[in-house]
């Protein structure tokens, strides 16, 4: 690796003021995994790192807000957010989920502020997260902002956080009742490599009947996103079966899947039906959250 | 501040004090290797996915080949090598010769190191917890039926222990 600056600020607004949104170099280091990743293969060789290490305190809490909604510090870690009590219990997908998200050593030092900004198409949390509503609290010298999760995600690797901004925080709102999720990984070389295709499903049942549908698809694609086709097939449906694989075609039709060393843009196009109808289908045995 | 191409680093190294004049580019394996002479843990893949170069940071286990040296300043580091005492096997490395959990060793100290973590979360491991936690570690001779013996049988042995002091 090239030599580069190290910044390691103790305030929020420090770390922001060492941002720079002229210079592609200058990058936020968190847990780094990711990061080095592609600075240790010259993808990145930055000119400047300004390491959030010592923000912890303030950014790597989980709590439940006024409305019940979780409040997650970009700083926490994916092994804290693996085992916090109030993620099992809030949003039960995302404790599942993390447990299969790439190793111990992995989720120890990663943070769920670096798994949304790396714009990753591969990550396992984006999906999950575009299903449950989330959004992102950015910071900047010029303020901060709220940006949906159905947002921040434009492109391969491309996010709408500018060059002078931090995640700071991400806002699960309270989940309604009767609502059913569920995340379904494919990995296609090895059961520890990253997903060739992750699609997350979540549904809430009025008196029977899928009153309002969220489908999204990753790794597969660009970027992750939500399927707008199978969420129109389901809603208005029973959770049946047959409804589950008509979502699923719709799903697979919709998409453009990349190929890669994972699979051929056909292969994850079968892919993507078969696990969208799993994950469907998982989601109907698994326990809703609470009925009224 | 700018332009610093390198930076002193002071930290506790299996439990002794310790000082490094590291390049900011460096990774805390590049580092404990060179100026140290701690060859037990080692870069094998360099993306973090097999698992020989982990070490604990106050008590947690990352990849060395991912982490920067610069970020183990101020921290306790622990590599394989401080967990013996002095001269006497930890329970967990007595149980990999015990149950012959290796074959090369090239990948031991990582599994060792993730076992003790294991243990520490879940004291009386499943095979299930025992597989999910070691999913990140690679043993290319594939000695991974021996290697859950030993992770049980060090298991037992540390409640042995504990039971009686």
């Amino acid at each position: 690796m090239k030599n580069f600056e190290l910044v390691e600020p103790s305030t929020i607004d420090e770390a922001v003021a060492l941002l720079d949104p002229e210079d592609t170099g200058v990058r936020a280091i968190a847990g780094g995994t990711a990061l080095m990743l592609m600075m240790k293969t010259r993808l990145f060789q930055p000119t400047r790192l300004v390491s959030l290490r010592r923000l912890n305190g303030a950014l790597r809490t989980v709590r439940t807000d006024e409305n019940g909604g979780l409040r997650i510090g970009a700083l926490t870690t994916l092994t804290e957010l693996e085992h916090s009590p109030l993620v099992a219990k809030a949003v039960p997908v995302m404790s599942r989920a993390l447990r299969t998200l790439s190793n111990v050593r992995i989720r120890n030092v990663a943070t769920i502020g670096g798994h949304l900004a790396h714009g990753d198409p591969h990550m396992d949390l984006p999906p999950i997260l575009l299903t449950l509503g989330a959004r992102v609290r950015a910071v900047s010298s010029r303020g901060e902002r709220w940006i949906d999760v159905a947002d921040l995600f434009l492109g391969y690797y491309q996010t709408a956080i500018a060059r002078d901004e931090l995640i700071a925080e991400v806002d699960v709102p309270l989940q309604p009742v009767n609502v059913h999720t569920w995340y379904a990984k494919f990995t296609a070389l090895s059961a520890d490599d990253w997903p060739t295709v992750g699609t997350a499903v979540w549904y809430r049942l009025e008196s029977g009947v899928i009153a309002e549908a969220r489908v999204a698809v990753s790794a597969a694609t660009e970027r992750p996103m939500r399927v707008p086709s199978a969420e129109a097939a389901l809603t208005g449906s029973s959770p049946t079966v047959q409804m589950f694989a008509k979502a699923a075609d719709a799903a697979a039709d919709e998409v453009h899947p990349l190929a890669d060393i994972r699979g051929s843009a056909a292969y994850k196009r079968e892919m993507v039906r078969v696990h969208v109808r799993r994950a469907l289908e998982h989601a109907s045995r698994a326990r809703s959250t609470e009925a009224e | 501040m700018m332009n610093e191409t390198r930076r002193i680093i002071r930290f506790t190294l299996n439990g002794r004090a310790a000082t490094a004049n590291i390049a900011i580019y460096e990774t805390v394996i590049e580092v404990l290797q060179r100026d140290f002479n701690l060859f037990g843990g080692r870069e094998s893949c360099g993306q973090g996915l097999c698992g020989c170069c982990t070490v604990l940071v106050n008590g947690t286990a990352v990849s060395g080949c991912l982490y920067l040296a610069a970020f183990v300043d101020g921290a306790e580091v622990v590599t394989v090598e401080g967990l013996a005492d002095r001269g006497v096997l930890h329970p967990i490395q007595q149980a990999f010769v015990s149950k012959t959990g290796f074959q090369c060793g090239y990948c031991t100290p990582g599994f060792i190191l993730m076992t003790e973590q294991l243990l520490k979360r879940y004291p009386h491991p499943t095979d299930d917890e025992i597989r999910h936690y070691l999913s990140g570690n690679l043993c290319r001779c594939a000695a991974y039926p021996d290697i859950i013996e030993a992770v049980k049988a060090a298991a037992n042995k540390i409640q042995a222990v504990e039971s009686d002091p």
